[in-house]
């Protein structure tokens, strides 16, 4: 394989795994988000809280697709 | 064009869809210095940073200059701000000693929040959030903060109830302490520092491809000016949202600061 070849190639499997990154924190942020408005709809009153938690949950769970999306261009 | 935008340094229009960088990291590096003082270069980078310390500091003094009974409009959208660091992430999150907090999580806030609104402001177009030096110091004195507070409000016990968790059943309690201890002194400052760093590194990159490929095809004035329209319109809705990203982080990073403190004053909850 030519190094080109080998260069590309590298950038092409960066790409596959940045997306496999994304499928866990994609699900799960839909689960939080989801169930948040849940909460909200079913306790308006507490809306403000469940917001706070949401956006909470919503960091943790997204770190690892930045983690993901920072290795696709040290890769 | 092509001294303007870094992107496009060499784009060939008639065979690329789009104007990537040949190394994406010189769009972050601001390698010639304007003067040096000693060993320290005084680059782009380090005058945004020091216009960012600049115009929070200047926003809150203008706004919270001589206070009176009737605060003027300014006055009040600063006070606000301020209420609710105070308040809703200081208060809300820590507790009533949560207040002891305050001026370092403003000063967090409001720094980030100027330095990623930089991203959207015409002419600077660079959020300083983005190099890895911003937000790494404050996660290392997040870190700081939370380890000093938690051995000085629990003493050792803060660390074995880290490390031998009284609430988890005997043969899961190694596993469980292991991988606490790992999350709390290892994970948490360096997400902390990749979530902002790597949201304003995904915001800058995007808008920078998409808004400089727009310009440049359609500047070209041929029939490959049709591709630029739609990411240049594409580019538009991309600022507007980054617009709703700056302030998100700037709250996120107050916020889960706030939770780390929390972790450590009240290590039962």
């Amino acid at each position: 394989m030519t190094p080109e070849a080998a260069e590309l190639l590298k950038g092409a499997i960066a790409l596959v795994g940045y997306g496999l990154a994304a499928v866990g924190p994609g699900i799960g942020i839909g689960i939080v988000v989801g169930n948040a408005i849940q909460a909200m709809a079913r306790q308006p009153e507490a809306a403000g809280m469940a917001r706070t938690t949401m956006f909470l949950g919503i960091a943790f769970t997204e770190a690892l697709a930045l983690i993901g999306f920072v290795l696709f261009f040290i890769a | 064009m092509e001294g303007v935008i870094l992107a496009s340094s060499s784009c060939d229009t008639e065979k690329e869809i789009i104007c990537a960088p040949e190394n994406v990291l010189e769009l972050f590096k601001f390698e010639e210095a304007w003067f040096s003082i000693g060993p320290f270069d005084w680059t782009r980078t380090v005058f945004l940073m020091f216009l960012a310390t600049g115009i929070a500091m200047l926003l809150l003094y203008l706004g919270l200059r001589g206070r009176r009974i009737v605060p003027t409009k300014f006055g009040v959208a600063i006070e606000s701000l301020v209420a609710f660091v105070k308040d809703d992430i200081a208060k809300g999150i820590i507790g009533p000693q949560g207040v002891r907090y305050t001026p370092y999580l403003l000063a967090v806030f409001m720094l980030v929040l100027v330095g990623n609104l930089f991203e959207v402001t015409p002419l600077i177009n660079f959020p300083i959030t983005s190099s890895m030096a911003l937000p790494l110091i404050i996660s290392v004195l997040t870190w700081i903060i939370f380890v000093w507070v938690g051995f000085a409000k629990n003493g050792i016990s803060y660390l074995t109830g880290i490390i031998w968790p009284r609430s988890v059943p005997l043969a899961l309690r190694p596993l469980v302490g292991l991988i606490e201890l790992v999350s709390t002194f290892v994970l948490r400052p360096i997400t902390l520092a990749v979530r902002l760093f790597a949201n304003m590194v995904a915001g800058h990159l995007m808008l920078t491809l998409l808004l400089a490929s727009g310009i440049i095809f359609i500047g070209e004035f041929n029939l490959r000016s049709i591709i630029g329209v739609p990411w240049f319109v594409f580019g538009l809705g991309i600022f507007v949202f980054e617009i709703v990203v700056a302030v998100l982080q700037a709250y996120i990073i107050t916020l889960l600061s706030a939770v780390y403190v929390q972790t450590s004053v009240n290590p039962d909850h």
